[in-house]
């Protein structure tokens, strides 16, 4: 799977813009600060997902001023030729075309159409709070499994419910509240179960590829571990059942999945407190590795791997081990300073050539309208797609 | 920000509240009476006072009902003693249209959702306990919703049941009859490959 060409309109600064990024290795974005480049990756990536990996509002990603945004891509497919195109209104829903037919279910994109995106945020994983450690495993674990996200999403409906309802007892047990209480018990503790259990598989096979990306970006191996570690232990309605009054009382759910931790270790000690900035980020993104790899062999085809600017904060040896450890996919990385030693770029495109920001009022090429090809038999290209 | 004359905003607020109905459609549907025919908005009018004078809840079932019970509990051929209970009126239109439930039906009016503020003692569920006796129930079929709502609502009523010695059944999930296994959701189609059964062959 690659990008062959990427059109953008009013998507953020960029009024319009287009791109043709190297079928395979990297392709080097290159501009100052402020000239769009993050914009670029995240347009292709949104593409994908439908949803911004700098967890934007929806509304900053039309160019101000314009009713619309849209992206259009035209890939590679193991040979078969797909024209993405998806519309981001606000107000409104998005529109999404494959091939000029709309695509009614996002999931139907999303497992055809991975996207592995790295960028200095990513730190956080490290860093930051369980909760980004976890998303790091649903995340993964969603895109590889759809009943994955379905009991996800079901996990969080059900904890609502329970706190909610928690909230409503004020700390009182009437027969009334137990009897709702065990209903909701019974279903998270089957939900809470699977996703913990899925979590810990999926930490099981995260584990050999996080070691073996740790250990070509570092240059060292065996000094790193991952673990899964639950907040109960034995059965999680049996936990459920000892915590009860304490959860009356404080009115909160204190087992279950969305209090367990992903352990990441490093020479022995948490890596959260322990290690270096260099060494957290080198740890961030051997997981982001890990996960890319696990997901390519689940779905089959290589994710576009977008870098935002990664190899700012790695010495000279770990960024070129860090390109080296690269999957052999399409990599686009974005980068204000040019390349350093021993990075080997296919195509470098210069930001500040692909199109029009901010300002300019002429129509443009890449911004005509949706065609939905299905009514009226044969497609009408706008001119940029037939370039 | 221009402001509607009084009758025309409350016209517009009311409307506002059904729903589905948003400020927009409220108040194009506003705009719509006030240009139609007077005795088509009449009609409407008199439409919605005379079902909300003689359209109550069946004493029974909770279903809606023109009278004290609604006319499946008021047909003496369904049977007695299996009871199908549902989260809303408009549930037991849907399981009529099957034709292959001859018993009687239980409105719960709601399902229990703490985020909504629903709980057991908002829902018809001590009317349904206190009709197990008189109309001598073997069977309760558990038709709420098959959401997490529907599920723990099912699940509350279950054990309120089986403590009073009734048969109780769930209904089954699994895939639309007609359809293509390729078109089923990997969900549905879990739970259908859950749900399987024996052949007799």
């Amino acid at each position: 799977m690659h990008v062959e060409r990427l059109w953008l309109s009013d998507w953020r600064c960029w009024e319009v813009a287009e791109l043709a990024p190297s079928a395979t290795g990297i392709t080097l974005l290159t501009g100052p600060n402020g000239s769009g480049k993050t914009n670029v990756l995240e347009a292709l990536a949104w593409l994908a997902r439908r949803e911004s990996f700098r967890a934007a509002p929806r509304d900053v990603l039309v160019r101000e001023g314009a009713p619309q945004a849209i992206v259009r891509g035209r890939f590679d497919s193991g040979g078969r030729a797909l024209l993405v195109e998806a519309e981001c209104n606000v107000p409104g829903r998005d529109r999404v075309l494959v091939n000029r037919q709309p695509v009614r279910h996002h999931r139907e994109l999303q497992a055809s159409f991975p996207v592995s995106v790295f960028t200095p945020d990513d730190l956080a994983v490290v860093k930051g709070s369980p909760s980004e450690r976890r998303a790091v495993l649903d995340e993964t674990a969603s895109s590889i499994s759809a009943s994955f996200a379905e009991a996800r999403a079901g996990l969080d409906r059900v904890l609502r419910q329970r706190a909610i309802l928690l909230r409503q007892a004020s700390g009182r047990l009437t027969a009334e509240i137990e009897d709702t209480l065990a209903v909701w018990d019974r279903q998270l503790s089957r939900l809470g179960e699977e996703v913990a259990a899925r979590r810990e598989a999926l930490v099981a096979a995260l584990r050999p590829a996080f070691e073996s990306a740790y250990g070509r970006v570092a240059g060292e191996r065996g000094s790193v571990s991952l673990s899964y570690t639950r907040s109960w232990s034995g059965e999680l309605d049996a936990a459920l059942a000892a915590h009860r009054g304490e959860d009356l009382r404080r009115q909160v759910t204190s087992v279950g999945p969305h209090r367990d931790e992903l352990v990441i270790l490093h020479a022995g000690k948490l890596a959260r407190s322990h290690a270096s900035q260099g060494e957290q980020r080198t740890l961030a993104l051997a997981l982001r590795l890990a996960a890319h790899t696990l997901v390519e062999e689940h779905v089959g085809t290589a994710p576009i791997l977008l870098l935002d600017d990664v190899l700012s904060e790695l010495d000279d040896y770990r960024a070129a081990a860090l390109i080296e450890a690269v999957p052999s996919a399409q990599v686009i990385l974005a980068a204000a300073s040019p390349p350093r030693l021993g990075i080997d770029v296919a195509t470098t495109i210069d930001v500040r050539e692909i199109g029009r920001r901010l300002g300019a009022t002429q129509g443009g090429g890449g911004g005509a309208p949706l065609v939905d090809g299905g009514e009226s038999g044969t497609p009408m290209c706008p001119a940029a797609v037939e370039s | 920000m221009a402001v509607y004359t009084p009758a025309v905003q409350r016209l517009i607020d009311e409307l506002g509240k059904l729903p589905g109905i948003g400020p927009k459609s409220a108040q194009r549907i506003a705009f719509y009476l006030l240009r139609a025919e007077r005795v088509d908005v009449l009609r409407l009018a008199d439409a919605i006072r005379s079902a909300k004078e003689h359209v109550s809840f069946c004493q029974r079932c909770w279903n809606v009902a023109e009278g004290p019970e609604c006319e499946i509990c008021a047909d003496p051929r369904r049977e007695a003693g299996t009871i199908c209970v549902v989260e809303e009126p408009r549930d037991v239109v849907a399981v009529e249209r099957t034709g292959s439930f001859h018993g009687r039906y239980h409105v719960l009016q709601g399902a229990i959702s703490p985020i909504a503020g629903i709980g057991p003692a908002q829902l018809k569920v001590k009317e349904l306990l206190e009709r197990l006796q008189p109309e001598a129930v073997e069977e309760v079929i558990l038709c709420t919703n098959p959401n997490y709502e529907g599920e723990a609502t099912a699940m509350y009523l279950a054990r309120q049941l089986h403590e009073r010695g009734v048969r109780v059944t769930r209904i089954a999930s699994g895939l639309p009859v007609g359809g293509d296994l390729e078109y089923a959701d990997e969900l549905t189609l879990g739970r259908a490959l859950e749900g399987r059964r024996p052949v007799e062959g």
